[in-house]
């Protein structure tokens, strides 16, 4: 039961009390329109698919973070027999740019990070392509380099980009904010704050070792160069791409490319998608590498990265670093937050002002009661590999680092983490500032209380939790301890972007046989199910056979805008746009049987591609009889974007620390969250599951890049030494889940997906720290950090 | 080693007859028998990813009962043996393997990248052992990589098969479950018998 006082007034929730609707497909779990595709290995990936008179792009890479390049020599890669064209920053046909704002080219005669580009390679075969970049002879000349934002905001530090002086990235962008910057919350009095305080905590944490989120399937492009078209605006004409992409979405993709390629058109096409974890969305460099080259040979061509360069050289999670000052009451109120947030975008800076605002968001959704902000946020280059996109969003990094810190006035005032968590977190008709800068009102769950403590409940938190720094078991030899500890995050994500859907109730011609739904948008599949369960929502609408409901092929040219499955989105945005359009090719069918029944249009409803009287069942017509003949019906719907129905998911983690060794083991997980209606039960379940991967909660014991700051290598570039957790690893897992029908669209869900373990690395350093009886506030707490911690090293 | 100028290997049931050497069409020394596979027959479901023996995504099964990984093994090397890749599991006339259907059925797949892979060791695994534990199961499984998370219902996939059904690592409580007699808003639908077909005046039958 929750609780909530308006004025005078107070409401009473009881759970209990929810209608639950009784849906015909909604909510259940049905096989994946490309199931048995997968299962057999048919399933289409970019690598599987070939364009005719295709050939293959490589990259020559850079081995140094930061140099000039003194002299290039590509004359014998060229006399190699095979190649067919060799692009460096002295023979650019064009000048493409790279970053938002762009703050460089993509072939410059300095490289900013291992594994920046210096040459591209176009021949007939990878392996020849492959052997001409080696015999590109390059001279460097080396430069310092700089590797984490502290060091590279410092007075004298060694410059990037001209167009980032100091190295500080543009703190907002028009895109994300389209009133203007906002990368600051401000708001109240923090010294007011700090007197109503009882507990105040100072501390820096980082979250910097900037992990892969590691797609099965790397980053990898077919692009052919179309040709230039005549054009009434450019004189000179619009030059026409096709690219086929590993991307999750290709509207972010065209974006993005129209924006670098002058005056461009660009038409993406996407497959299956193998993995991206929001991390494979625009792939600049690859696209545009890949583009150039075919601009340059006039052949289509495919360029797939390697392993190796994914992990090297392709976009990573933000570096994090947080200096704050927090203050807490006596209750366990946060009463104020103090601080700046400094964020390391690697050597490219692109889409990390909307984390930074998604990041500085869900902060307020965790502290959703606190009246006084001080929160600043700095963004730095570095001669780090690009951070990019990763599920989560710039939230996760965020988290990591103030959850941790939070723990100093709970543990001052000897709070169960717990009780303040449910307290703290946002509630219907709390405000916060979200990424676009405006500010929204929460009109989500009464529930999240509720449904993080049925989840300590199944956790059995109330016994594992025996106060701060105290193990709640310890072995009889006194070797091994556990401890446990928690998280809370929140998205309001759900929402953003708008999208368009057109769905057609379609003739059957012959007859005898049932009719079909079309519903034409744009969205891909990477894995979440959002093809199908866009047709389930159409089939729900309709009240039809979902068999009978197809979707048009994902791409750009000739598809509705649909932005994408950026933000764990795509069900709810896509959901809603195709609800509405099934709606209005429904309403227009039911008025045509209001003619021919002499009903009203409300007496009526459709099932299985038939009109009916709703009293009286019998009275039934064919949709097409009532309609023009071999004509399709068709309906129109679109979502626009918005931002105050938070997310929150808490998570609990069980740890078993050796203290001889220092070795932290997980033993169990146990995650709650009210998810609104859910859409598809064993797809919801394995967006919860979801947390162990993707950099998550892993990134607290052992997933790190490791940096070699003598050479600015990564030396984690290869999954042999890039540690992730195997099969047998996997422990057990806990999930309670509340469907409290929340105001998002018709069918009334929540996505929890973006931020499923996103709380996990900060609540099991909490978990250690319990158990091992010293605060542990470094990621990852390999078995040095925790033999640290403990003064043993 | 003995010089051959071709060599024959049996890839699902069919038999293929390879030259060998460095011309246009032959399979060199030094090609692996993943990229054989993808293009030089369009096997595309055996798949690459680290493309060192890492992940286990290009498994495929040689003999009828061995699980290798074949970006890490040369063509050359498999000269009169017999491969089994997954587009080779569904039988033509029985359908799909048990294992493919308990993915299906248990949706033990994300993305599906990662799926062939994991379903080639796991058939390698149930051929040569019908029930196996819980833990051989994730060892068996302990090479292939998911990263969207797929191995809890993997798992409750073979496990099923393999007949521990009280094998159980993810318990996933719904609170509707918990909640006696919850209001709905509609009756329960029936599907109607106009579900599969119905025909207008515009039929030409």
């Amino acid at each position: 039961m929750s609780e909530k006082n308006y004025g005078e007034k107070k409401f009473e929730y009881n759970y209990r009390d929810i209608v639950q609707p009784n849906y015909r497909h909604i909510g259940k779990y049905m096989p994946r329109k490309e199931a048995k595709d997968i299962v057999t290995g048919k399933a289409t990936f970019l690598d599987d698919y070939s364009v005719p008179d295709m050939i293959y792009g490589k990259i020559k890479r850079s081995p140094w973070p930061h140099a000039d390049i003194v002299s290039i020599d590509t004359s014998k890669a060229e006399a190699l027999e095979g190649v067919r064209a060799v692009i460096t920053h002295k023979n650019m046909p064009q000048k493409w740019g790279l970053g938002l704002p762009v703050q460089r080219l993509l072939l410059e005669p300095r490289v900013y990070h291992v594994g920046d580009l210096v040459a591209l390679v176009a021949a007939d075969t990878p392996e020849i392509a492959e052997e001409a970049c080696e015999l590109i002879e390059v001279e460097y000349h080396q430069l310092q380099p700089v590797y984490s934002a502290d060091e590279a905001l410092a007075e004298g530090a060694p410059q990037l980009y001209e167009r980032f002086p100091g190295n500080h990235v543009d703190n907002g962008i028009k895109y994300f904010q389209p009133d203007g910057p906002w990368w600051q919350i401000i708001r109240g009095d923090c010294e007011q704050g700090f007197k109503e305080a009882k507990y105040i905590a100072e501390d820096k944490i980082e979250f910097n070792q900037m992990p892969v989120p590691g797609a099965p399937e790397t980053p990898s492009v077919i692009a052919r160069f179309d040709g230039i078209q005549p054009d009434c605006v450019h004189k000179d004409g619009v030059p026409n791409f096709t690219i086929w992409a590993s991307s999750q979405s290709a509207h972010i993709m065209k974006l993005m490319a129209e924006g670098r390629i002058p005056n461009s058109n660009v038409n993406i096409k996407t497959f299956n998608v193998g993995g991206s974890y929001g991390n494979k969305q625009s792939m600049m460099t690859a696209a545009l590498s890949a583009s150039m080259l075919a601009m340059a040979t006039k052949k289509p061509v495919k360029l797939v990265l390697t392993k190796e360069e994914q992990l090297m050289a392709y976009e990573v999670r933000l570096g994090s670093t947080m200096y704050a000052k927090v203050g807490m009451d006596e209750d366990g109120i946060v009463t104020t937050v103090e601080g700046k947030w400094l964020v390391d975008t690697g050597a490219v800076g692109d889409s990390v002002q909307g984390q930074v605002g998604v990041g500085l968001g869900e902060a307020q959704l965790v502290l959703a009661k606190c009246k006084n902000w001080y929160m600043d946020s700095e963004i730095a280059v570095t001669n780090r590999q690009q951070a990019g996109i990763v599920r989560g969003y710039g939230g996760q990094e965020l988290n990591s680092c103030l959850e941790r810190l939070l723990c100093a006035p709970m543990k001052a005032g000897n709070f169960n983490p717990l009780e303040v968590f449910k307290k703290n977190y946002i509630s219907p008709g709390d405000c916060f500032t979200w990424r676009d800068g405006r500010n929204w009102k929460s009109r989500s769950s009464f529930f999240f209380p509720e449904a993080m403590q049925k989840a300590a409940d199944l956790f059995g938190w109330d016994k594992k939790w025996v106060g701060w720094n105290k193990p709640y078991w310890v072995s009889e030899d006194g070797r091994k301890a556990r401890g446990v500890g928690m998280g809370v995050i929140g998205n309001a994500d759900i929402s953003e972007d708008n999208t368009e859907a057109i769905v057609r109730i379609i003739p059957d011609l012959v007859g005898k046989r049932a009719s079909r739904v079309v519903i034409e948008t744009d969205i891909t599949e990477s894995g979440m199910g959002t093809r199908s369960n866009a047709c389930k929502i159409a089939a729900e609408v309709l009240n039809v056979p979902v068999e009978r409901v197809i979707i048009t092929e994902p791409g750009s040219q000739y598809n509705p805008s649909n932005y994408g499955l950026c933000g764990s989105r795509g069900v709810i945005t896509t959901g809603k746009a195709i609800a509405n359009a099934a709606m209005e090719a429904k309403k227009k069918i039911l008025e045509r049987g209001a003619i021919y029944f002499k009903r009203n249009v409300d007496q009526l409803d459709t099932k299985d591609f038939m009109v009916y009287v709703r009293d009286n069942p019998e009275m039934q017509v064919p949709m097409f009889k009532i309609w023009d003949k071999e004509m399709s019906v068709v309906g129109y719907g679109k979502h626009l974007e918005m931002f105050d129905v938070p997310s929150c998911v808490s998570l609990f983690v069980d740890v078993e620390v050796d203290l001889e060794t220092g070795h932290t083991e997980i033993l169990d997980l146990a995650t709650g969250t009210d998810i609104g209606q859910i859409i598809d039960a064993k797809a919801c379940e394995m967006q919860l599951e979801g947390g162990w991967g993707s950099a998550c909660i892993d990134t607290a014991t052992f997933e790190e890049n490791v940096l070699d700051k003598q050479t600015g290598r990564i030396m984690t570039s290869n999954m042999i030494d890039y540690k992730w957790r195997t099969f047998n690893e996997f422990k057990p897992f806990n999930a309670y889940v509340m469907e409290s029908q929340i105001d998002s669209f018709m069918f009334k869900a929540l996505g929890v997906g973006e931020v499923s373990g996103a709380a996990g690395a900060s609540a099991t350093l909490m978990a250690i720290s319990n158990a091992i009886g010293a605060d542990v506030k470094e990621y990852p707490a390999t078995p040095a950090v925790v033999l640290k911690a403990m003064d043993k090293i | 080693m003995i010089k051959q100028d071709h060599i024959t290997i049996t890839i699902n049931g069919k038999r293929y007859k390879f030259s060998v050497g460095d011309g246009y069409g032959e399979v060199p020394p030094n090609e692996t028998l993943a990229d054989t596979l993808r293009n030089r027959l369009g096997l595309t479901g055996t798949k690459i990813s680290c493309n060192e023996g890492a992940c286990g995504c290009c498994t495929v099964i040689v003999d009828g009962k061995d699980a290798v990984a074949s970006c890490m093994a040369l063509t050359v090397e498999f000269d009169g043996r017999e491969v089994l890749t997954v587009e080779g599991l569904e039988d033509p006339v029985k359908g799909l393997d048990p294992i493919q259907q308990a993915f299906i059925d248990e949706y033990a797949f994300q993305c599906g990248y990662c799926t062939p892979g994991i379903i080639m060791v796991a058939k390698a695994l149930f051929i040569n052992n019908e029930h196996p534990t819980p833990e051989q199961i994730q060892e068996a499984l302990s090479g292939n990589y998911c990263r969207c998370i797929s191995q809890y219902t993997v798992l409750r996939a073979l496990n099923k098969l393999a007949g521990n059904e009280d094998a159980e690592l993810a318990n996933i409580v719904r609170a509707n479950d918990e909640i006696e007699n919850p209001i709905p808003v509609r009756q329960v639908l029936h599907l109607s018998p106009y579900a599969n077909g119905s025909s207008s005046s515009h039929s030409i039958d």
